[in-house]
C-alpha cells in the first residue's frame, strides 16, 4: 500500500496547523458569534435569554470540532458499521424511552440535559453510507447499490418519521443525493430533470399564481405547522425581513422580531432576525460567509485523495447546504415553511454540536490527507 | 488503489459541479433578498410599521363550580373593559378626559392605569377602565367613528352566586403576581432541558402577564383544570382597528366544570347559625370522607376579589379582630377538651387499660402524682363504667385511664385516629395541629416532659391542638368502622384511605357511648335530642387559658370558653359527621351541639325541617335559633360549671 510519499504513519496529524483550512474554521466561527448575538436580540422579549445557553453551546462545538479533528477519519471508518447500529440504536431508544418536544418523541435525556439523536444520525449514517460507496469499484453505481445505499439512509429515515419527525428525516436525502451523485450516478440526467422541475415550478410560482393561492400551497405543505397558519409565518418572516430594507434598524431595534411577531425567532426564523436589524447588507454578508464556508468545505472534498474520504466530505457538506439554503430560502418566502434549522446561527444544543462536529471532521480529513492509510 | 486513482478525477469534477450548484443556490437566495429587502422593502416597512396582523388572545371561559346535586356555585359573567390604544388618539390628554366624563371617574384614576403600561408599545390597547355600564358601553360604541381611539374588551369575571357562605371553600381568583409567573417560566426553562427547538417561542409558560389565576381554596387546587386554554388568533386590521379578515384561529379549550361533594343547602344552613359566631362547622360522610358542608366564620365575600379588591377593603379584611381570611376548619387548633375521649375510650380498649365494665368511682376531683384534678362537677359522678363516663364526660374516669395508659400510648392511638396531622384536604393552607409527647417536649420545649401533663392531655387539655377537619376525620374512623378516610371537596377526586388498627367491637362500644350522650342523662340530650332522629356525639369545653374563665354571660366574651361538640348520624347506618366548634361559645352542650342539631335536621328532613313539621316563616337569618353569646343563655343548672364537661 505504501508509495513513494516519504511521511510515516507515526507522523502526527497536527503537527502543522498551517496545513490547516483556516478559512473553513474561521468563516464557522464568526457565523457562530453572529448566531450567539443574534440569538440574545431575538430572545429578548422572550421569558429567557438564550444568550448564555447559545455561548455555552458554541464552546462545547469547538471542543468537538477539535475532539472530531483529533480522530483519525480512517479509524472511524474502519468502525462506520458498528457506529452506524449504535446511531440507529439510540433512534430506536428514543423511540421507546425518548422525552416529547415539539409534538414528537425526540429527545433523550441524560441528567436533566436533552439530546436529539437524530442529529447524531446524521453524521453515523453519512460515515456508513461513504464507506460502502466507497467499496464499490465501479464507475457508475447500479441499481443494487442504489438500492444499498437507499436503504442504509432509509432506516435512519424511517425511525425519525416514527417519532414523527419528518423534518429531520427528509435532511437525509439531499445528503444521499449529493453522495450518490458524487459517487458516480448519471448526474446529467438528473441534473436535466432537476432543472426542469425547478424552472417549471419556479415559473408558476412566480408568475401563475397570485399570493393566496401560494398562501394555500404553503398551508397544504405543511398541515400540522404553527395551528396559527403557516401564511401568518410567511409574512411575518417576510415583514421582518423587507422591513429591513438596505441597512436595517439596528441591534435589537427590530420591531417585529422585538415585538413577538415572528414565530420561533431565536431557531428556525434567526435569519430573519438578523435581516431586519442589519438589512440587505448584513443578509449578503452572512450569505457571503457560508459562501465562504461551503465553498471551501467542498475544495477540501476536491483535495482529498481517498475515495471514502471524498464521499464523506460530499455527505457532510451536502447536509449542512441543504439546511443553510433552505432556512435562508425559506425566510425569505421562497420555499414552503418547514422546521428546518440554519446552521451555527440557529439556537439548539445537539444541532450546534452537530454541524461543529461536521467541521471537525472536514478539517481532520483535510489534514490527513498526506498522511497513508 | 489503481481503481480509485483512475476515477479520482470524476470524483473532483463532480464534487466541483456540486460547489458551483451551492454557489449558485446561495446566489438564488441572496437574489430572494434583494427582492424582498430592496425592490419590496418600502411596502414592507409600511406593514411593518402599520401593523396590521395582530394575535389577540381568546381567553378560555373558567370551569363553572356546581354543588354534588349539580347546583351552580359558581358562573362567569362578563365584564366590559375601556381600552385606549394610544398610537391611534390625536391628543392624549384629552382622550382621557373624555373618558372620564362619560365614565364619571376620576381623570387621576384613568391616568394612573395608562401608567401602568408606560412600558409597552403604542400600539398595545391599555385598559384603562374596568367593569363599564351597559349604558357606557353604548355610548363609546356610538362614537367609535370619531374616536378610534377606543376600543371595548369583554372579559369574563367569576360570580360567586354564594359569595360568604362558601368563600373559605371556594376561594378567588386574583391576577397572576411577578412570583407566579417567575414561577412558571422557571417550570417551562426545566421543560426545556437546555436545547428545546419548540417552533414557537421556545416553551410556553403556563401563565402570561395579566392572566387570572386561582389564588385560594377551590379555585387555587383545581386551577389547572378550572382555566382551560387560552386560544388565539391572529386578524388583519385597518387603520382604524376594524376587523378586515381572520388570518388563523386557535379556539380556546374551556376548563372543565367541577362537581363538589358539598350540599349547598346544607353549607347555607350551617352559614346561617354561625353567622354572627366565631367558629367552624365540619360536616362530612363518613363513609367516603367527602364533605357536604365546611363553613368557617366570620367569612368575606370573594367576589370583592373577583372585579378586583380595593386597598381599603383589603385592609379591613386583614384588620378584622377574627380573621374572616382564615379557614377556621383546617387553620385554627385548639386543645379538643372531652371530644378527645373518644380516641381515649378506644386507645383504653384496645390496649387492654379498661374493659366495658371498668369501673371508677368519681367524687368531684381526684389526687394524682400528688396533684388535685378537678372534675366539672362539683359533687362527682359517683361510680362510672365507660358509657356513662363518655355520656357525662366524667373527667375522673379519663384522669385514671390517662395515667394507666401513658402519653406514649396516648400519643399513637391519637395518630392513628388522624390528630395532630393534616388531613389531606385538597385546600392550601392546613396545618397539622400537635399531638405531643416526651420527645416533643424535649426537643421544642426543652424540658422533660411532667406526668401531670398526662393527665391534664387525657381530657383533651394541654398541649394537644386540633383541626374541626381531623376530629371530623376521627370520629368518621369510629363512624365507619376503622376506616381513616381523606376529606375531600371534588367528587371523583382520588381520596385515598387509610385502616385505624382497631377491633371493630370497640369502636362500637365507643359509638354506644357517643350515642348515650344524646340520650337521657347524656350531656347534649336536653337541648339537641332530635325526636325521631338517633344520632350521637360528644360535647368539649375547652377553657381558655389566663384569668378567670368560663361559660357565664357575666364573661367578657373574649374569656368565654371554647365549645366543641363532635357528631355522627344516624347511629345505625352513619351517613353524616358534624363536627362544630364555636370558639368563646361557652360549653360544648349549650354552645356547640345545638348548632350540630340544624344540620341534621336539614340534611336528614327531620325535627323542625321534618316534611309536615310546623315550618315558621323566618327570615333567612334567623333560622338557626341556637343560643349564641348575643342569645339568652338557660338557667345555671343546665349549663355546667367552669371546666370540662
Amino acid at each position: 500500500m505504501t508509495t513513494g510519499i516519504p511521511i510515516s504513519e507515526e507522523r502526527p496529524a497536527f503537527r502543522n496547523l498551517s496545513g490547516m483550512d483556516w478559512a473553513l474554521v474561521l468563516s464557522a466561527l464568526v457565523l457562530a458569534a453572529i448566531g450567539v448575538a443574534t440569538v440574545h436580540s431575538a430572545s429578548a422579549e422572550m421569558p429567557i435569554d438564550y444568550l448564555p445557553r447559545q455561548a455555552l453551546w458554541v464552546g462545547l462545538g469547538v471542543l468537538f470540532m477539535a475532539v472530531a479533528g483529533a480522530i483519525n477519519y480512517r479509524t472511524l471508518v474502519d468502525l462506520a458499521l458498528p457506529i452506524y447500529l449504535m446511531g440507529l440504536g439510540l433512534l430506536v431508544l428514543v423511540l421507546v424511552a425518548g422525552e416529547v418536544g415539539g409534538g414528537a418523541r425526540s429527545w433523550l435525556e441524560f441528567g436533566g440535559v436533552g439530546a436529539q439523536p437524530g442529529e447524531l444520525a446524521k453524521l453515523t449514517t453519512a460515515l456508513f453510507l461513504a464507506r460502502y460507496l466507497a467499496g464499490v469499484n465501479k464507475r457508475y453505481l447500479g441499481v443494487k447499490e442504489l438500492a444499498v445505499a437507499g436503504l442504509i439512509v432509509a432506516a435512519p429515515m424511517v425511525l425519525l418519521a416514527l417519532q414523527p419527525d419528518l423534518g429531520s428525516a427528509v435532511m437525509f436525502l439531499p445528503m444521499l443525493a449529493g453522495m450518490v451523485v458524487v459517487a458516480g450516478l448519471k448526474w446529467r440526467f438528473l441534473a436535466i430533470a432537476a432543472l426542469v422541475v425547478v424552472a417549471a415550478g419556479a415559473g408558476v410560482w412566480f408568475f401563475g399564481m397570485q399570493d393566496y393561492q401560494r398562501q394555500r400551497v404553503f398551508t397544504f405543505l405543511n398541515p400540522e405547522s404553527d395551528p396559527l397558519g403557516a401564511g401568518y409565518q410567511v409574512q411575518q418572516s417576510k415583514i421582518a425581513v423587507g422591513s429591513g430594507e438596505l441597512a436595517g434598524k439596528g441591534y435589537m431595534q427590530g420591531t417585529q422580531s422585538q415585538l413577538r411577531f415572528l414565530p420561533a425567532r431565536h431557531t428556525d426564523f434567526i435569519f430573519a432576525v438578523l435581516a431586519e436589524e442589519w438589512g440587505f447588507v448584513g443578509s449578503v454578508a452572512v450569505l457571503g460567509l457560508y459562501a465562504i464556508f461551503l465553498i471551501n468545505a467542498l475544495r477540501i472534498g476536491m483535495r482529498a485523495r481517498e475515495r471514502v474520504a471524498v464521499l464523506l466530505v460530499v455527505g457532510l457538506v451536502s447536509l449542512v447546504a441543504f439546511h443553510v439554503l433552505y432556512n435562508t430560502a425559506m425566510v425569505v418566502g421562497l420555499v414552503p415553511i418547514t422546521g428546518i434549522p440554519l446552521p451555527f446561527l440557529s439556537y439548539g444544543g445537539s444541532f450546534t454540536l452537530l454541524n461543529f462536529a461536521i467541521v471537525g471532521i472536514l478539517v481532520g480529513v483535510d489534514v490527513r490527507r498526506y498522511v497513508n492509510a | 488503489m489503481q481503481v480509485q486513482r483512475q476515477y479520482r478525477d470524476d470524483l473532483t469534477n463532480r464534487v466541483r459541479v456540486l460547489t458551483v450548484l451551492v454557489a449558485v443556490g446561495l446566489v438564488v437566495v441572496g437574489g430572494g433578498f434583494w427582492y424582498v429587502q430592496l425592490v419590496q422593502g418600502g411596502h414592507y416597512r409600511e406593514l411593518a410599521e402599520n401593523n396590521r396582523l395582530r394575535r389577540m388572545a381568546i381567553r378560555a371561559p373558567r370551569g363553572l363550580i356546581y354543588d354534588r346535586e349539580g347546583r351552580l356555585m359558581v358562573e362567569n359573567a362578563p365584564s366590559y373593559d375601556l381600552l385606549l390604544d394610544r398610537s391611534r388618539t390625536r391628543d392624549l390628554e384629552e382622550s382621557l378626559e373624555y373618558a372620564a366624563m362619560v365614565l364619571g371617574r376620576p381623570v387621576e384614576e384613568l391616568r394612573k392605569a395608562l401608567d401602568a403600561a408606560r412600558g409597552q408599545p403604542a400600539s398595545h390597547p391599555v385598559p384603562i377602565a374596568r367593569s363599564l355600564t351597559l349604558p357606557q358601553v353604548a355610548k363609546f360604541s356610538a362614537v367609535a367613528l370619531e374616536r378610534p381611539e377606543f376600543e371595548i374588551d369583554v372579559r369574563h369575571l367569576r360570580l360567586y352566586r354564594n359569595g360568604p357562605q362558601v368563600a373559605h371553600l371556594i376561594g378567588y381568583l386574583g391576577e397572576v403576581s411577578e412570583a407566579d409567573l417567575e414561577r412558571a417560566r422557571a417550570e417551562a426553562e426545566a421543560r426545556e432541558d437546555g436545547d428545546r427547538r419548540d417552533g414557537a417561542d421556545g416553551v410556553e409558560p403556563r401563565y402570561r402577564m395579566g392572566d387570572l389565576i386561582g389564588k385560594k381554596g377551590i379555585e387555587l387546587t383545581y386551577d389547572d383544570m378550572l382555566r382551560g386554554v387560552n386560544g388565539e388568533r391572529a386578524v388583519v386590521v385597518d387603520s382604524r382597528g376594524n376587523l378586515i379578515q381572520e388570518y388563523g384561529r386557535v379556539d380556546s379549550d374551556a376548563g372543565d366544570p367541577l362537581r363538589l361533594t358539598l350540599d349547598l343547602p346544607l353549607q347555607q344552613a350551617a352559614e346561617r347559625v354561625m353567622r354572627d359566631k366565631v367558629g367552624a362547622v365540619v360536616a362530612l360522610d363518613p363513609r367516603d370522607g367527602a364533605v357536604r358542608a365546611m363553613v368557617s366564620s366570620p367569612s368575606y365575600d370573594p367576589n370583592l376579589f373577583a372585579r378586583g379588591i380595593r386597598a381599603a377593603e383589603w385592609k379591613e379584611l386583614l384588620e378584622h379582630e377574627n380573621d374572616p381570611l382564615q379557614n377556621r376548619a383546617i387553620q385554627n387548633q385548639h386543645s379538643p377538651g372531652s371530644v378527645l375521649k373518644i380516641v381515649m375510650a378506644a386507645a383504653g380498649l384496645s390496649e387492654g387499660v379498661i374493659t366495658p365494665s371498668t369501673s371508677v368511682h368519681c367524687s368531684g376531683g381526684t389526687v394524682i402524682y400528688g396533684r388535685h384534678f378537678k372534675c366539672w362537677k362539683a359533687g362527682g359522678h359517683g361510680t362510672v363504667s365507660l358509657n356513662r363516663a363518655i355520656a357525662q364526660s366524667c373527667n375522673v374516669y379519663f384522669y385514671h385511664l390517662g395515667r394507666e395508659l401513658g402519653i406514649e400510648r396516648i400519643a399513637k392511638w391519637a395518630r392513628a385516629f388522624g390528630l395532630g396531622e393534616r388531613s389531606g384536604i385538597e385546600l392550601d393552607g392546613e396545618i397539622p395541629g400537635l399531638v405531643p409527647d416526651p420527645e416533643w417536649s424535649l426537643r421544642t420545649r426543652k424540658h422533660q416532659w411532667f406526668p401531670g401533663e398526662t393527665i391534664s392531655v387525657s381530657i383533651g387539655q394541654g398541649a394537644i391542638s386540633v383541626t374541626p377537619i381531623q376530629i371530623a376525620r376521627a370520629v368518621a374512623a369510629i363512624a365507619n368502622g376503622g376506616t381513616l378516610v381523606t376529606p375531600h371537596l371534588v367528587e371523583g377526586a382520588p381520596a385515598p384511605t387509610d385502616r385505624v388498627p382497631v377491633d371493630p367491637r370497640v369502636l362500637e362500644l365507643v359509638r354506644q357511648g357517643m350515642a348515650s350522650v344524646m340520650q337521657p342523662g347524656g350531656t347534649a340530650y336536653w337541648r339537641s335530642h332530635i325526636p325521631g332522629f338517633d344520632y350521637a356525639g360528644k360535647t368539649g369545653t375547652v377553657q381558655v387559658v389566663g384569668g378567670r374563665t368560663g361559660d357565664s354571660d357575666d364573661l367578657p366574651w373574649k374569656l368565654r370558653n371554647h365549645a366543641w361538640f363532635a357528631s355522627f348520624g344516624p347511629v345505625e347506618e352513619p351517613r353524616l359527621v358534624v363536627v362544630v366548634l364555636n370558639e368563646h361559645g361557652g360549653s360544648g352542650s349549650s354552645g356547640a351541639a345545638p348548632i350540630a342539631k340544624v344540620l341534621y335536621e336539614e340534611y336528614f328532613e327531620v325535627g323542625d325541617r321534618a316534611p309536615g313539621a310546623a315550618r315558621p316563616g323566618r327570615p333567612a337569618g334567623q333560622v338557626a335559633s341556637s343560643p349564641g353569646p348575643a342569645a339568652p343563655q338557660p338557667s345555671a343548672a343546665q349549663a355546667p360549671p367552669a371546666g370540662t364537661e
